[in-house]
Formats: structure tokens, sequence, C-alpha cells
């Protein structure tokens, strides 16, 4: 609901669509105003429908439907003339699209024996450098990380030790991609396990537990030294580290927020604002929120080794949009403030953040 | 028996009636006042004063003033007329009864319907307050939606042009590398041919550009862009797997915040449970606490086993079963110990009564029952007692089909019984 003070954002809903069928992941095209609806239909194929924006309504461009139903996309890897979509689906395959000839798949491959919860891609659309590569996170315990010039086996493979019993991964993300060499891949578990992958080394940076599930994980910017990651959880909680000092023992700085009572799904930075995120929540809101960054980001504790200090997050807007989850969000790159949702109630909504220019 | 009041005062005009009455010290209040239309009185314990009024008056307008041990009646006629007397002289007892009756009568109407009247002006203004306030927050409502609505045309408005925008970009960038296209043609080419045997996107790139109408020229232009692009790429990654480990847990199910103090609690309890179960034996006293810890013994008994100390092993499980008789992996353990130190009767026994506390036989016990019947049956083998020890093999196949050892060994000991039963 509008706050009263003039000065604050507003998050104005622009267009509502219903949709005949449970959307999981909802994307924009990059360099466009047209988005994409991923998700399953009642029949149990997959769905992937194209809209575009037409001043207050969404058009439908396209429709695909797939054998298998699709749990999340990513047009991270492709490059700006092809805008392939990457997605991730029940069954544990992963496939590239052209959408402009989408019956057989550019790229295919049953990466896992479960289903993909979580998709991202790196190293496509101009942003950054380094081959393109799409990272997958499964309800099978593993991570895996795709080239698309590289068929059937992944470059890199987290997976449990043998004799290990296996959690559900639930999301995952690149990071740290500024140059060719370096990258990170940070997975998100359901025992509320976080771990920090550097694909450079080939080890394991870093792993911390938050005590609840993690939801979802994103880091501020993926193309940059890896700056603040945000990750939250069921039990309406979320952290942010700071990724810049890592300690020796006591690893990154974080601090966190309890926002609400139920499970928070996603968070998205803004593209034009690397300290603006929203987050989604399981009773059907969103909440924008602003990180400020301490004094010093950085101190020496007692035996004289550098450690992050984390700085404070503060409440901007919310707004409570529907009764179920919103459970997939979406910042368009092109537009500041230009955001599409997705929730269970089968509603995609397009929404626009305003004022974000004065923040 | 009242005092009457009759040392009152009056004079008239016209129109009034002016009446003084002292008051001899009595103090009086609005209250001892009664007046209706043609009767007066005045009633302070134990005075009393009462008039029959000549005429009937104006009661409502009619004043009253108290002051100075003194009341000063103004009584506004009814009809302008002069007054013989203040009070009608031939008054008889029932018309002052009568009108005593009356007057009290009709000053309670009056005071009921002015009540009334009161309750019915209340109500009005409420009622009144009530559409203001409603009135007001509308508005408000009013004012707010209207600043949303408005933002919301200005932000659909910039989106359009927005749109308008991108699309003009997009036109004015193709028209551009078409342009740059027909230059760049026929050196580049030769690259191309080059290049397309190489790599594989590139070939799956020029079959896709037929199709790629609406993005214009962006298709045929972006197989150029793209070899450009290929050499400056780095090569896929070595492939290489990171063994994780997860946080280890007790539970099956995953770690929620929420009922970690229910989960200690419960883990508490268990260890409890498990503690000095037959605590109260002899010579218990000089033991530190964490030996009287059956679990805590236990690990140690496993520590020593895996060190070769085989009989230092069995005394530590001794006093851990005297605590504790119910856990069945002491007896497995000692069983194990006992198979090592070549006491079979012994490993015989602590096997079979670790069976015997593994009951319910569930998949969570297998692990445990399966190493039961494996040690009794190696025992049963040792003591050539071949036939119990196969169906000790036998019995651990059937928990665990899969664990190739126990069937080799079943084998073996299958081969063996042939051979007495050949040679006897």
């Amino acid at each position: 609901s509008a706050a009263a003070g003039p000065e604050r954002p507003q998050v104005v809903s622009h267009v509502q669509q219903a949709l005949n069928y449970t959307l999981f992941d909802c994307k924009w095209v990059p360099r466009s105003a047209r988005l994409l609806c991923l998700g399953s239909a009642a029949r149990g194929t997959g769905v992937v429908q194209l809209y575009e924006l037409h001043g207050a309504r969404l058009e439908l461009l396209r429709e695909i439907e797939k054998p298998k139903p699709i749990k999340c996309g990513t047009f991270g890897a492709t490059s700006l003339q092809q805008r392939y979509l990457a997605t991730g689906d029940f069954d544990g395959n992963l496939n590239i699209w052209n959408l402009e000839a989408p019956e057989i798949p550019v790229y295919s491959v049953k990466g896992h024996k479960e289903i993909i919860n979580s998709i991202d891609g790196v190293g496509g659309l101009g942003i950054g450098e380094g081959a393109p590569e799409i990272v997958t996170g499964s309800r099978d315990g593993t991570v895996k990380v795709w080239d698309p010039r590289q068929n059937d086996t992944p470059v890199a493979n987290m997976e449990p030790v043998q004799g290990e019993s296996k959690r559900d991964c639930w999301t995952v993300a690149f990071g740290n991609a500024y140059n060719q060499e370096e990258r990170v891949v940070c997975a998100g578990y359901d025992n509320g396990d976080i771990k920090l992958f550097d694909l450079k080394t080939m080890s394991l940076r870093w792993e911390t537990n938050i005590k609840n599930g993690v939801c979802s994980v994103e880091f501020d910017r993926k193309d940059i030294n890896m700056n603040k990651l945000v990750a939250t959880s069921l039990e309406g909680k979320f952290h942010v580290f700071d990724m810049r000092t890592q300690h020796p023992t006591k690893g990154f700085a974080s601090v966190s927020e309890k926002a609400q009572k139920s499970t928070i799904w996603q968070v998205r930075h803004l593209p034009q604002n690397r300290d603006i995120f929203m987050t989604s929540g399981g009773s059907g809101s969103l909440h924008l929120w602003k990180y400020e960054y301490p004094a010093q980001r950085s101190k020496k504790d007692s035996e004289g080794s550098e450690m992050g200090v984390a700085g404070s997050v503060s409440l901007l807007q919310n707004v409570t949009l529907s009764t179920q989850p919103i459970s997939s969000l979406d910042w368009s790159p092109d537009k500041k403030g230009l955001c599409v949702c997705g929730a269970f109630d089968q509603t995609v909504r397009v929404l626009i953040v305003t004022k974000l220019n004065k923040i | 028996m009242p005092v009457w009041l009759r040392e009152h005062s009056w004079r008239q005009t016209l129109t009034a009636v002016y009446l003084s009455l002292p008051l001899r010290g009595a103090r009086a209040t609005p209250a001892n006042i009664f007046c209706s239309e043609q009767y007066l009185k005045v009633s302070i314990p134990p005075f009393l004063f009462e008039a029959i009024l000549y005429a009937p008056i104006d009661d409502t307008s009619s004043t009253a003033k108290i002051g100075n041990g003194n009341i000063f009646f103004t009584l506004y006629k009814k009809e302008p007329a002069m007054w013989d007397s203040l009070t009608l002289a031939d008054a008889g007892k029932e018309k002052l009864q009568y009108l005593r009756e009356n007057a009290v009568v009709k000053a309670q109407e009056k005071a009921k319907e002015e009540t009334e009247a009161k309750k019915i002006t209340k109500q009005e203004h409420k009622k009144y307050a009530l559409e203001a306030t409603m009135k007001l927050e509308e508005a408000e409502r009013k004012r707010i939606k209207d600043l949303k609505e408005k933002e919301r045309q200005k932000v659909a408005k910039e989106l359009e042009f927005w749109k308008n925008q991108q699309k003009d970009a997009d036109k004015y960038k193709s028209v551009q590398k078409k342009e740059e296209l027909h230059q760049e043609i026929k050196p580049l080419k030769e690259r191309t041919n080059e290049k397309m045997n190489k790599s594989r996107i590139p070939n799956e790139g020029t079959s896709k550009i037929r199709l790629k109408s609406t993005r214009g020229c962006h298709g045929s232009c972006s197989i150029f862009s793209q070899n450009l692009k290929e050499e400056q790429l780095p090569a896929p990654r070595a492939a290489a797997t990171i063994k994780v480990n997860f946080t280890p847990r007790v539970f099956p199910t995953a770690l929620r915040e929420s009922r970690v103090a229910e989960e200690e609690e419960w883990l508490h309890k268990q260890a409890e449970a498990r503690r000095r179960i037959n605590s109260d034996l002899s010579g218990l006293e000089d033991l530190k606490e964490e030996e009287k810890n059956p679990d805590w013994l236990k690990d140690k008994g496993n520590k020593m086993f895996a060190m070769g100390n085989y009989l230092g092993a069995v005394n530590v499980y001794n006093l851990a079963v005297r605590l504790n008789n119910k856990l069945p992996l002491l007896y497995l353990n000692r069983a194990a110990c006992h198979l090592k130190l070549r006491n079979l009767h012994k490993a015989i026994e602590d096997s079979s009564k670790a069976l015997e506390l593994l009951t319910p036989p569930v998949p969570d016990n297998e692990n445990a029952r399966v190493k039961a019947h494996v040690r009794r049956g190696t025992a049963f083998c040792q003591l050539e007692l071949y036939t119990e020890g196969l169906q000790d093999y036998e019995a651990a196949l059937k928990i665990d089909p899969k664990n190739k050892n126990i069937e080799k060994d079943a084998e073996k000991i299958r081969h063996l019984i042939q051979e007495t039963m050949q040679s006897s």
C-alpha cells in the first residue's frame, strides 16, 4: 500500500494477466519490452509463453509446449544477438532454445537425475568477460556448470561425497566474473548450507549454514569483484553478506533481517543500482530494500586478520499483491523500475517501481 | 409540619409579575423551586412556600434569581392584564390539590418532552459528525487514488516512449549494420570460410539466419560478429569435480531454525534416558561422570578396538553393559572383540543378545543386524558348526542381498559342508 510520504518509491501495478497454468519463472527478454513465462500446464507438460507489453495489457506473441514442465530459465549465457533461452525442467534436462525455432533445442543434456530447481547464466548479454556458462542446481544434491560449446559433460560438477546423504540444492548463482579466469558459483541447499565454489581453483572457497533452507541467493552484480551476496530463506529471514573481505575462520560478515513470517522466495537486485533489491514473500508481498554500507567496510580483529563489517538494510517500500506466494521476480535490464513477477495464483504481474532515481 | 414562608412581597406590570421571597436563612438551589403554568412552589425543608397564581404564566421564560437570602421571581404573564392579587383567593382545598397534581404531571410531561428533544438533537448531531468524517475520509482516499492513477499514467507513458525508442534504435542499428555489411563483406567472406570449418556454432548460426525475420539484419551480421567474439572467448573449462560435504545432522529432516529448541530438548532427553538405567549398582561411586555414560564408554571401547586393544575394549563394554543393558550396539561390538580374542562362545552369546535387542527388524537397524548375523556366523564356523554358520550368513544375505563379501563367504561355507558330508 502507498506510503504517505510522496518521496518514497511506489510500486505501481501496471498490468495483470491471468494464466491457465502454474507459473514457475518469468524473465524479461533482454533489449525488448517482451517477457517470457515458464511453467507447467495441468496436463503435466511444460509451457513457454512469450508476451509483449502493449500499453496497459500483455499481448501473447507465442506459446510453446514442451514434454516436461519447466522450472526455471535464464538468458544469462547467451549473446545479445542470439538471445537463446536456457531452461531447466522437472526431469533434470537442461535445454537451450532458439525462440524463433523452438522445435529442436540448440543444446540439450539430461544433466540431473531430478528436477533442476535453479539455473543461472554468465558471460552473455555483453556483460562481463569469459566463456558463457550455465549453472544448474538440482534436487539430486549436485550443482553442475555447463559450457554450451561442450556437449554432454559439465565443465564442473559439485556433488556430495560418496556415502553422504544428499541435500536438495534449491538455488544457484554466478558471481565474481570480473575477468576471463575468475568465476564463482554460490549454491544454497534445503538444510541451510550455503557453499561458495571457486571455478578457477576448482575448490570450495567458503561455506556456512544459515539454519533454514536457502530459497534464493544472488550476488549484487555477477561481473564485478564480488561485493555483496543476499541469501533468502524460510521463516522470513534473509542475510546480506559483505563479500569483499574473507576472514580465515569467520568467513564473510553479514547482516540479517526478518521481514515477514513466511518464506522469502526470491531476491533480485536492481540492475541499475546494486544496493537496491526486492524480496518476494510467501504471503504474496514484495519488499524493496536498500543496503547502506558501514563507515569502514573492514577492520582488523584481535589477531590482526582482516574481517569484514556488515552494513545495514532499510525497508523502502512494501506492497501485498496476492494471497499466494510470489515465486519469481525479474527486473528489466533496460528500463529502470520495470519488473515482472509471477505468483502461484497463476497470475503474472508487470509492476513499475517509481522514484528510484531519488534514492 | 412545614414552616410556611409568608412574608413575600410582589409588584406587577402589565406583562410581568415580580415576586420577592425572603428565605429566613435557608439555602436555596434550583432544585427546590417548582413552577408550572399556574402553580409555584418553593420547598426547602422545613420551609415551604406555595402559591396558586391568579392567572397563567409562561413558565418556560420566567426566571428565578437566588441570592442574598432571597429568591427573586420574574414571572411573565401569558395574557397581559393586571392581576388583582398574586394568588387566587377562593382556592378551595380540592382545587389546590387538583392544581398541584396537574402541575406535577404537566411538569413531568414537559421534562419528558425535553429529554426526547435532547435525544433527537444529539442523534442528529452524531449523524452529522459521522457523515462529515466519512466525507473527509472519502476525499482523502480519492486524493490518494488520483495520485496513484496519475503516477501510473505517467509511468505508462514513459514506458511507451521507451518502447518506441527501443524500436527506433533497433531500426537505426540495423540500417547502420547493413551499410557496414556491404563494405566489409568481401574481405570477411574469406575469413569466415576458414572459421566455419573450425567451430560448430557458426554453422548453426547460418542455418538459423533465414528464420530471424523480425530481427532484421541482426541475423546476417551476427555471424561475423560471433566469429570475431569466438576468437576472444576462452576454451571451455577443463572438467573437474568438487566433492561436497553437508553440515552433519542427527535428524534426517533439514534444519529449521524454529525447530532447533524442540530438537535439542529431544536429544537431551534421549541422552538422559540412556544414562544410568542401572545406576544403583555398587562400586560405581568412584567412577568419573563421563565414565558413567554408556555412550561415552561405547566410543572408548570402539577406539580401543580400533587400536587393537581387545581386552581393554571388552572391559569397557562390560562396564557399559552394567550401566545400561538395553543397548544392542554394546553387545554387538563386544561380540566383535570376542571374535578377535577367539572367545567364540562368548561371541555367539553377545551376537544373539544383540539380535534379541534389535527387534523389531526395521530398515534402521539393518546394518547392525547384518553385522550381528555375520559375527555369529563366523563364530559358528570357527567352532566348525558350519550349518548353523551358514544359517546366519543366509540371514545376513537376506537383509543385505548386495553384499558380495557375505555371498562369497556363504559359498565357501556351502563348499565346506559338502566336503564334510562327502568325507563322512
